[in-house]
């Protein structure tokens, strides 16, 4: 039984892709919240992706007190902790779109500074400088007809691929899920599987343990 | 007397050891120290000897030499994104080919982009005494430092530009300027096809105004820029990427060593292992603030334990740098757990074994550019406690892969809290290493200079994400 499910072929296959990323440096920088909150119409998306989404694969060995790059700012460099703790928990899988993403972090900042004008002009210990990402993709060898294939390339793959897949996905898909669990839901018809794996906590993981933790959940299944 | 008010004076070469203190010593080190003044005056335990001269480099390591580390799915992107590349030509120049970082840099990277079947030439500007002091005062100032640029100054820029300019073919694809010195080598972007790009490695975060208004049309003519930092940069109308300043994994200063190796390194020095040893590797310079780190130190033993090692160069070819380390003598005073080390530049696996054998490695530097020797101990795990300024709030996140620090009083609290503490300390050790795989390696570099490459040759178009 659990040798035919690892064996059973999915309708399409799943092609394994990576990502490489540039980080261009924007000209914008601000010096105080007063200036951050400013900064909301002018900041373009790619940086919003940036800060969020793009710097969880570049911090993505931190489990503890990493969210994104605004909430370390307003922690570490403006000291508003009660601020940095509410930025802290955007969730980005929350989010299927950058303007849904950018109105979220800036209606916090904004509500903050409304109760707290001293904060607004307070300068920071260090700038915060907006930055974007250029993003290319990257085909790997790897594809997958049935759950065997499948993890076995995804014990192949590297974390940029699977930060690709299961991060970055929502974007691209612009639905709740990531490319893994979709596939396994259209193609293999496992939709339990896929929602479990969809559950996995990227905040409080790794990128390896997400891979592991995929890897298990696929394997207990089977 | 308070300690501070002291006056510094060097012992005398034949004056009785009073500490602690182990020195490295060339030869002709030696040679000049008993015919000569005694320049730097360090109190030597023992002798350690290393070559006179620097020894021969060991070839480049190959691309495949990286897999365990870094993993085969990276190595085989790189070579996937580098398939579109095979057979384009670069040219790099900058001003030295020896010495520097951006000479050790090109030294490791061009072996590789060649691997790679990117040809990459590297080719170094010429210039008499004249333009290189110009270069140097124009270096300063685009660090902030006072400067008084006359027309005649500008003129020998200009005119040691055009002569290498006249001297070059621009016949490349890409064209990678490093740093002011060549900038002026623009004037041939007209003449030529290629797209030319700016790596700019020094902090314009607080350049003298002069200075930088002569550079800026220069700059705004290349088709893209590269800084180490964000906080480097300044308002441009062209493209400015971020490139962080890499180590290379294998190269002496940090692949893995023996366990024996290092323990040799220490006896050599007169290091006890079984006790705390807290490192810092710097140049004797008032900004790397060596005294500052003694005195977090002496505020950190009233309550633990630990051997405090000052490692670096500078003190033997620099006048300001002798005088600060006698300072830093001075400021050490009898302790005999005060290892004070001024090292030849060719020391690389010394310095790799110091950082090895530390617990905590300390750059409590008072401005710093990127800050490689804290990439440096993050790649080896160390728990790195280090000022909070230049490129080293990049590598050090507070708390997460390092302390930050602002004053001595602050050093020395962490020091406590990290000896003390050693889970938390060895978990910030771990963080750091995973950050300087990720973003401050070679390879990463490797991969930004062929993505970058696509993007000016129009090989690729980065997808949209949003």
């Amino acid at each position: 039984m659990a040798r035919n499910l690892m064996l059973r072929w999915a309708k399409a296959p799943f092609y394994f892709n990576s990502a490489a990323h540039l980080t261009r440096i924007g000209n914008q920088r601000a010096t105080t919240l007063g200036e951050f909150a400013q900064a909301r119409e002018k900041v373009p998306e790619d940086a919003i992706f940036q800060h969020t989404f793009q710097t969880l694969q570049e911090h993505h060995y931190i489990r503890e007190g990493f969210s994104n790059d605004f909430a370390h700012w307003t922690f570490a460099s403006c000291n508003e902790i009660e601020l940095a703790e509410r930025l802290s928990s955007v969730d980005v899988r929350e989010y299927t779109s950058i303007k849904s993403l950018r109105d979220r972090v800036f209606g916090i900042v904004s509500e903050y500074l409304n109760r707290n004008e001293r904060a607004r002009e307070r300068a920071a210990f260090e700038p915060f400088y907006f930055c974007a990402s250029d993003t290319i993709v990257i085909p790997t060898p790897w594809v997958a007809r049935n759950l065997a294939e499948f993890t076995d390339a995804l014990r192949k793959v590297s974390i940029h691929s699977i930060h690709y897949h299961f991060i970055n996905a929502r974007l691209r898909l612009k639905l709740n899920t990531n490319d893994f669990s979709l596939w396994l839901e259209n193609d293999l018809e496992l939709g339990a599987l896929a929602d479990r794996i969809n559950r996995i906590d990227i905040y409080t993981s790794t990128l390896n343990d997400v891979r592991n933790q995929i890897l298990k959940i696929v394997e207990n299944a089977a | 007397m308070p300690e501070k008010d002291k006056k510094v004076t060097p012992p005398a070469p034949s004056e009785p050891i009073r500490g602690v203190k182990a020195s490295v010593e060339t030869d002709s080190m030696i040679e000049r120290r008993n015919t000569e003044p005694a320049t730097p005056p360090v109190r030597e335990r023992r002798k350690y000897k290393v070559s006179e001269t620097p020894p021969p480099p060991a070839p480049p390591p190959k691309l495949n030499d990286y897999a365990s580390i870094i993993g085969q799915p990276e190595i085989d992107e790189i070579r996937y994104i580098a398939r579109l590349l095979r057979g384009k030509t670069v040219k790099m120049v900058n001003s030295t080919a020896v010495g520097g970082g951006v000479a050790e840099i090109l030294n490791r990277l061009i072996p590789l982009m060649q691997e790679l079947e990117v040809q990459t030439k590297w080719e170094v500007i010429t210039g008499g005494n004249d333009f290189f002091e110009v270069t140097k005062g124009f270096h300063n100032a685009l660090h902030g430092g006072d400067y008084h640029p006359t027309k005649e100054i500008f003129d020998i820029f200009l005119m040691y530009n055009e002569q290498n300019r006249q001297r070059m073919e621009f016949v490349e694809d890409i064209f990678v300027i490093h740093d002011p010195q060549p900038a002026a080598l623009i004037r041939s972007k007209e003449r030529n096809r290629g797209k030319w790009i700016w790596r700019c490695h020094i902090d314009l975060s607080n350049p003298h105004r002069e200075v930088w208004n002569f550079l800026k049309p220069f700059i705004e003519q290349y088709d893209a820029t590269i800084f180490s930092s964000p906080a480097f940069t300044r308002q441009l109308s062209v493209p400015q990427y971020l490139f962080y300043p890499s180590i290379d994994p294998l190269s002496e200063k940090n692949k893995d060593l023996d366990e024996s190796y290092v323990q040799k390194v220490c006896d050599d020095f007169g290091i006890d292992r079984s006790r705390p040893v807290i490192t810092q590797i710097s140049r004797f310079d008032r900004l790397k603030d060596p005294v500052g780190v003694i005195q977090a130190y002496k505020l950190a033993k009233k309550y633990v334990d630990c051997q405090l090692v000052l490692a670096g160069g500078g003190a033997s070819d620099d006048p300001e740098g002798a005088v600060v380390l006698a300072e830093v003598m001075n400021e050490a005073g009898d302790d005999p757990d005060v290892i004070i080390l001024n090292l030849p530049p060719w020391s690389a696996l010394e310095i790799n074994a110091l950082q090895r054998a530390s617990t905590i490695v300390i750059q409590k530097s008072l401005k710093e550019g990127f800050g490689l020797t804290v990439t440096e101990a993050l790649w080896k795990r160390k728990t790195v406690i280090a000022g909070a300024v230049g490129g080293i709030p990049t590598q050090v996140i507070h708390k997460l892969t390092g302390v930050l620090v602002h004053s001595v009083e602050g050093c020395a609290y962490q020091i406590r809290y990290l000896l003390t503490h050693p889970d938390f300390a060895a978990q910030l050790g771990r963080h750091g290493h995973e950050h300087s795989k990720e973003n401050f390696l070679l390879t990463s570099n490797v991969k930004r200079w062929l993505i970058l490459y696509q993007q000016m040759l129009g090989l690729n178009k980065p997808v949209k994400v949003t």
